[in-house]
């Protein structure tokens, strides 16, 4: 086994004012407490940070994120749109969906926050369509059903798309998508392939 | 209990709250001493046609009626083992069983298989039933006995947790109950006398005092606030609770004094409010930091600056305090009923 | 309470039947069974995670059964058998409101079979009020404020339940007190902790259950764990205790116990700190399985399935 520092929820991993608070741990009467169960990884401060010496104690969690976080990179699948905003369902987390969510999470792209450039000329038909697999980071937990989500980057968009006659598409420029076998050309907001 | 709780407090507002709760000596919203009680008024024998009855309505409109029916049951046969004789008598002394007491709580814009009232009903069922007298003393005979239908409408939706107001209105009713006394012999069918006059209280009484010999037990909602111990607390306490406790007591037969029949925690709402924000990672104030800075920046606060939900439990020390201040000579158990006594039908 | 009828199933009418009544022979003699633990001794417990591969998490827990020859048609004494799974965190339905907690709900159900009487396939209230004192205990541990929008759903399907007393006094007026219940909801707390602690959602601390009681018989001496056909309860305790926190999230006690109570709370935290050597253990044999899992899929890249746990057994 390669984890010979468990720690388990509740256990307490040392004073406050030594270490640093990492993700998967609490603070509990100025000790560093564990939350949930898993290996404790212990990162050394970055020389960047001037702001703290100690070393930051973190637990990875053996389950993978569970939740969409503000800055998170997802994956997910358009289910519908209008000329305000798509929307989307979150099907897993990560840049290339490391953990794949359970129960798909509702989440929607507005209209200004397709692409970073010129962002009122955007028109979420030329950016997406229905079924189309995108790559977008949280920006805000949004309201009580959806997650708002931004493509306003290059390496985010649309990194899978069919054609209106059902052929895999492959990207041919930042804003279109080609079908191999018809040649036909689709507009998309399309992701910088990784 | 709701999943969703219905607190219109801002957490600025729970902050301040709980703040001035957490005071030596604590700060109260409507200025009452920590183990003081909210005024209410009180009658009893109020329903003609039931065994018993209570009203009882707080000063903030709170209102509620209990109403006693006692009905004649036929004792059924538990299953289990038959010993001795053949024909299935048992000897000794007749024991009443859980089951002839039913409490049921009517809550207005709660359905009644909600937690709210299931938990309400059991937990003052377990009060009354923990001593085994009054059961026993719903026993007519070998084959039939008293059931006790104890039916405790609200006329209001609760402002706040409502279990003091229950358990009050409950042991008056309880109190003025009585039973219509047999004629009949033990086990034949029964017959009873119709003269009001002649029934028995439930609780019986001493002849010439008219006073209860024994009394059904009470239950008080008790709350903390950090080490502060608090008294019937109102909904915007309970809102920023550490953590609530409903204790029952009742008079000891032994020494007069009060005993601790039963003990719940409640799940304090206050768990469920939303956490206020720390300035520094304040959005809209130009702040833009990542999930991870803001997790630690609340985490380094633990609701010192801004609101926090509490997490954990109480300690073992506070909760001996809690029954402490309910159960002891002098506390405030005994100046319930005290104050109890003075209702009059 | 009455219970609800069935609205999806044709129900017979109520009342109908009775349990059967037995009539001892003169030769069989029984008696009630007798503790042979000592007063701090606490039963064996089986506690495994990860049983269910579809939950987020999932924990089985176990009571062994005495192993003394059975005579009669029904056991002599009871055991508990508990499942949990863990459902979450996972979006809340679309008609609910904002929230910035995780909503925790519980559900905890007898199955039709646990009891010698059989359970409707409905919830009845004392079903129902075990769901909340679960809740009680599980929302003080759960870190809330971490999973905004989210739900978490813990559901208990109790196999096998403790009865409340020896099943041949229930003639005599003897079921009462339902004190099978609160070491139920004792082995629940304890099941539930393990199923959140595998399904990875943030917790302050283990939360462990833990059952004392005040007994009739040998001066009224407190007992560790009591199994109820045993023991002639006076007053019993449960609490939820996290013990790294020397905190309690949930306490139910009831009973006249008069002026121990405080010493009842101590020992039936005595229990909880009994019960979470076991937990602590498998929690993380669990977790050391699952790093050895996650290890072995990123060199083969295969799926990762839940890490089956090896077998732990307390003793003391």
């Amino acid at each position: 086994m390669s984890g010979p520092n468990i720690a388990l929820p509740g256990q307490i991993l040392g004073a406050s004012s030594s270490n640093e608070l990492g993700s998967g741990t609490h603070l509990h009467n100025d000790q560093l407490c564990a939350s949930i169960s898993g290996p404790i990884l212990t990162s050394k401060p970055s020389n960047s940070s001037k702001t703290s010496k100690a070393p930051k104690l973190s637990i990875s969690r053996t389950t993978g994120n569970l939740l969409p976080e503000v800055g998170t990179t997802i994956l997910g699948k358009i289910t519908r749109t209008n000329p305000r905003q798509a929307n989307i369902s979150i099907l897993a987390l990560g840049p290339t969906g490391e953990h794949v969510c359970r129960d798909p999470f509702p989440a929607i792209i507005r209209q200004q926050d397709i692409r970073a450039t010129e962002i009122d000329k955007v028109k979420v038909a030329e950016s997406f369509r229905v079924g189309d697999v995108v790559r977008a980071v949280v920006i805000s937990l949004g309201d009580e059903r959806s997650y708002y989500l931004s493509t306003a980057k290059n390496e985010l968009g649309v990194v899978m798309a069919v054609s209106e006659w059902g052929n895999q598409m492959v990207p041919v420029s930042w804003r279109e998508f080609m079908d191999e076998s018809t040649g036909a050309r689709e507009a998309r907001k399309v992701a910088k392939p990784v | 209990m709701a999943p969703y709780t219905n607190i219109p407090l801002s957490p600025a507002e729970l902050s301040y709250l709980h703040t001035s709760l957490a005071q030596d000596p604590p700060i109260r919203p409507d200025g009452r001493s920590p183990t003081q009680f909210r005024p209410l008024v009180a009658e009893t024998d109020i329903l003609p046609s039931a065994n018993g009855s209570a009203r009882i309505c707080f000063a903030d409109g709170t209102e509620a009626v209990v109403g006693v029916k006692a009905e004649v049951e036929r004792t059924g046969r538990k299953g289990g083992l038959v010993r001795g004789k053949e024909d299935g008598e048992v000897e000794g002394e007749e024991r009443g069983e859980d089951g002839w007491l039913d409490v049921s709580i009517e809550i207005p814009g709660t359905r009644d298989d909600d937690a709210l009232p299931v938990f309400l009903a059991a937990m003052l069922t377990e009060a009354l039933l923990a001593d085994g007298e009054l059961k026993g003393r719903l026993v007519i005979g070998r084959v039939w006995h008293w059931r006790l239908f104890v039916d405790i409408l609200l006329l209001s939706q609760p402002l706040s947790y409502p279990l003091p107001l229950l358990s009050l209105t409950t042991h008056l009713a309880l109190l003025s109950t009585r039973l219509p006394a047999l004629i009949s012999q033990k086990d034949e069918d029964p017959l009873f006398n119709d003269d009001w006059e002649a029934s028995t209280h439930l609780f019986p009484r001493q002849p010439t005092t008219n006073e209860p010999e024994t009394k059904p037990p009470i239950t008080l909602l008790v709350m903390t606030v950090g080490t502060n111990i608090l008294f019937d607390p109102s909904s915007d306490e309970i809102a920023v609770a550490d953590a609530i406790v409903a204790i029952s007591a009742t008079e000891d037969s032994k020494d007069g004094g009060l005993k601790m029949v039963a003990l719940r925690t409640v799940d304090p709402p206050s768990r469920l409010t939303s956490a206020g924000v720390p300035t520094q990672a304040n959005t809209t104030a130009g702040g833009g930091l990542s999930a991870e800075e803001t997790l630690k920046l609340r985490e380094k606060d633990a609701g010192a600056t801004v609101w926090r939900p509490p997490r954990g439990g109480v300690s073992r020390t506070v909760l001996g305090r809690m029954i402490k201040k309910v159960v002891e000579k002098g506390g405030v158990g005994e100046e319930v009923l005290e104050g109890l006594r003075g209702v009059k039908s | 309470m009455a219970m609800l009828a069935d609205r999806r199933r044709m129900n017979a009418p109520p009342g109908g039947t009775s349990p059967p009544v037995f009539a001892s022979l003169p030769e069989a003699k029984l008696t009630k069974p007798i503790r042979t633990r000592n007063p701090d001794e606490h039963r064996k417990i089986f506690l495994r995670t990860g049983v269910v591969p579809s939950a987020s998490g999932s924990a089985y827990y176990e009571i062994s059964p005495s192993n003394t020859p059975r005579q009669t048609l029904v056991p002599s004494s009871s055991s508990l058998k508990i499942t949990c799974t863990v459902h979450g965190p996972r979006p809340l339905p679309r008609n609910a409101a904002f929230s910035s907690n995780l909503l925790l709900t519980t559900h905890v159900k007898f199955a039709p079979f646990a009891t010698r009487q059989r359970r409707g396939y409905v919830r009845d209230s004392s079903e129902r009020d075990l769901g909340v004192h679960l809740e009680t205990a599980l929302r003080g541990v759960v870190i809330g404020d971490r999973w905004p929008k989210s739900g978490c759903e813990v559901v208990i399907t109790v196999l096998e339940g403790e009865e409340d007393g020896w099943w041949a006094d229930a003639e005599e007026g003897g079921k009462a007190g339902s004190w099978g219940m609160m070491n139920v909801l004792a082995g629940c707390i304890t099941v539930a902790s393990a199923a959140i602690a595998d399904a990875g959602v943030d917790c302050v601390d283990l939360v462990s259950g833990g059952v004392a009681a005040l007994t009739a018989e040998r001066n009224g001496e407190g007992v560790l764990d009591p199994c109820p056909s045993e023991h002639d309860i006076k007053a019993a305790c449960v609490v939820g205790y996290l013990q790294s926190r020397d905190e309690v999230t949930e306490m139910w006690m009831k009973g006249d116990a008069g002026s121990g109570s405080e010493a009842l709370i101590d020992n039936a935290v005595k229990a909880a700190v009994l019960t979470r050597t076991v937990l602590a253990e498998a929690v993380k044999e669990a977790t050391e399985m699952k790093i050895g899992k996650t290890s072995e899929a990123a060199v083969e890249t295969t799926n990762t399935g839940k890490g089956k746990t090896k077998d732990i057994q307390m003793t003391g």
